[in-house]
């Protein structure tokens, strides 16, 4: 225990600088949001005439429609939710995928991995420390939305508030654990983080769409996105959801813990695994 | 499918390693390879790169595993218990890497956090002041060398009782490589076994009790240091009174006449048996002879021709 918590003090110390950065950004963003909507009241009828302007297509990957961007909700949904899951889904691909890989990568995970520590309590003070990362951040992020709550007519509570930023929780959850996954099974990070990145834009752009094309409903299901619970939160939270990704997200967390205790330790620049196409490709002479 | 041993067949030792394979791919970097370190011994390996030395050690500490055969450290398998294994071992990579913003001391005290804090502060300082080692400093700010000297501390701090050094001075500057060597001569004496891959032969054959030659994935040779650069191969100048014919010297299986000879004054290299050409030599008029053993660096070539 003493050396996971050891793996996990140093990770977490390392996350600092990040977790200020993306905690402060997410939390002011929210502040002026909350601010701004009072603003949003009292000019109300200039702001519908512009978003009466806006092709329905953009409202749909705002996650609203005309009707809906009149309530606190869909106020908040519309400037702060709908892309709150790409913002913090873009800081757990690129932490996830690089949480082991990177130091593999660069060599330095040789030596750290050579002291007393054990490969699953490494792992796992790592993994856990990623988890603290993100909740640290989306801590932040709750307190810039709810710091101007109070004094705003909107109708939220704080706790309520929480809602949609478990839903994120959940989000970053699935979207880091999967590069993670994916980083301990391919042969290079930036393989495993771009494809955790295009899953999670492809997701948010079909789920987005779907809204307005339903035909595209069914694959859009396949991706995490559809699940994110933004303003609906506040209304009607879906645990099972919440439940199913997180479900998700922890068996891919054991699956890249199964495959890191299994596989051998690369060094630096080294592909101690390949990737092999099933097919062959001949050259013919001239 | 892998078959790893996980009995070992003579707990005594400090490193025994059993037909040890592994393979890259279609590329087998160990083919066999077969060891036995006695503890307190400093065991240098020597081979060229890419024959399968960094393999080995990485094998010994369970940084990857190997395909077939076994590996016990003094009787503990490192694969079903790595954290016995790395409690006891000191580690130095071949090329280390660090976290380049922390200072050398801060990289230091990481490195004696992952060993729950088993470590003495006031040697380490002693080895950083040896060493000539800023600890204050950056270590994206440090030369190639200061990195090394950052290695050698970490793998020396806990007192270890058995060392696995990837070349150990790479990098060094000659002053620098010699107190290395005299401090892992300490360790020795203080009952560490040291089992070390180098280039350098001078350093081998100055450190090493023995030495292990591996080429291509497997060792052509295991002998103790000065058995090694004494026996295979020794050369002989010898002077004639008169001006003769080497004709039958050349003849003789194992011999080789150098170049510059000449009919008065002949260099020969010789492997193997000397009897013969002492025989032979006695049918000429020698006035002087002189033999000399070749270096472990000619011995080592002497491996690859």
């Amino acid at each position: 225990m003493k050396r996971l918590w050891t793996t996990f003090r140093y990770t977490f110390q390392w996350f600092r600088g990040q977790i200020f950065g993306w905690g402060v950004g997410i939390g002011s963003l929210g502040l002026l949001i909350v601010a701004f909507y009072k603003v949003f009241g009292e000019r109300q009828a200039d702001f519908m005439k512009m978003i009466e302007s806006y092709p329905p297509e953009l409202l749909a990957f705002f996650g609203t429609d005309k009707q809906g961007v009149l309530s606190p909700e869909g106020y908040l949904g519309m400037y702060g939710f709908s892309f709150l899951p790409i913002i913090i889904g873009f800081f757990a691909v690129l932490a996830g995928g690089s949480l082991i890989a990177a130091d593999e990568e660069r060599g330095r995970l040789d030596l750290v991995i050579a002291h007393p520590v054990g490969r699953s309590s490494f792992f796992f003070g790592r993994t856990l420390a990623f988890i603290g990362g993100i909740m640290s951040i989306l801590a932040l992020g709750w307190l810039g939305f709810c710091v101007l709550l109070n004094g705003s007519s909107l109708d939220i509570t704080w706790a309520e508030m929480a809602l949609p930023f478990v839903s994120l929780l959940a989000q970053a959850l699935i979207y880091g654990s999967l590069a993670l996954m994916l980083s301990m099974f391919l042969p290079t990070r930036n393989f495993a983080t771009v494809l955790s990145g295009l899953i999670m834009v492809v997701g948010y752009i079909l789920s987005s769409m779907a809204s307005l094309n339903p035909s595209l409903d069914k694959a859009a299901r396949l991706f995490p996105y559809t699940y994110f619970q933004g303003s609906e939160a506040f209304t009607n939270f879906n645990l099972s959801w919440l439940f199913a990704l997180i479900g998700a997200s922890f068996i891919m967390f054991l699956l890249a813990w199964w495959r890191f205790v299994r596989r051998d330790i690369r060094l630096s620049g080294e592909g101690s695994f390949r990737w092999q196409l099933p097919l062959r490709f001949h050259s013919k002479s001239a | 499918m892998s078959s790893i041993s996980q009995i070992s067949n003579n707990p005594e030792l400090a490193i025994e390693v059993q037909g040890l394979i592994k393979s890259y791919g279609k590329v087998q970097a160990l083919r066999g390879i077969n060891l036995e370190v006695e503890p307190g011994e400093i065991f240098g390996f020597l081979g060229p790169n890419g024959a399968g030395k960094t393999t080995t050690i990485r094998c010994l500490l369970d940084m990857i595993r190997p395909d077939a055969g076994a590996v016990h450290l003094f009787g503990i398998n490192p694969q079903t218990n790595p954290v016995s294994v790395q409690a006891f071992t000191g580690y130095l990579p071949g090329e280390v890497q660090y976290y380049e913003n922390m200072s050398a001391e801060r990289q230091l005290r990481f490195y004696g956090d992952m060993r729950n804090g088993q470590v003495d502060w006031q040697y380490v300082h002693e080895l950083a002041e040896r060493l000539s080692l800023s600890m204050k400093q950056a270590i994206k700010n440090l030369s190639k060398g200061n990195k090394q000297k950052i290695g050698v501390i970490q793998a020396l701090m806990h007192r270890p009782k058995l060392l696995l050094l990837d070349e150990p001075t790479s990098g060094l500057d000659p002053l620098m490589q010699q107190e290395v060597l005299s401090m892992l001569r300490e360790s020795n004496a203080a009952g560490a076994t040291i089992f070390f891959s180098s280039h350098i032969m001078s350093e081998v054959e100055n450190l090493a009790s023995k030495v292990a030659i591996i080429r291509t994935g497997e060792i052509v040779e295991v002998a103790e240091t000065s058995i090694l650069t004494g026996r295979t191969m020794r050369r002989l100048t010898v002077r004639f009174k008169r001006p003769v014919s080497s004709q039958s010297i050349e003849n003789l299986p194992g011999v080789e006449v150098l170049d510059g000879s000449n009919d008065t004054c002949c260099t020969l290299q010789v492997t193997g048996d000397m009897e013969r050409l002492v025989k032979a030599l006695g049918d000429y008029p020698v006035l002087d002879l002189e033999t000399y053993h070749p270096t472990l660096e000619e011995t080592f070539l002497a491996f690859y021709k």
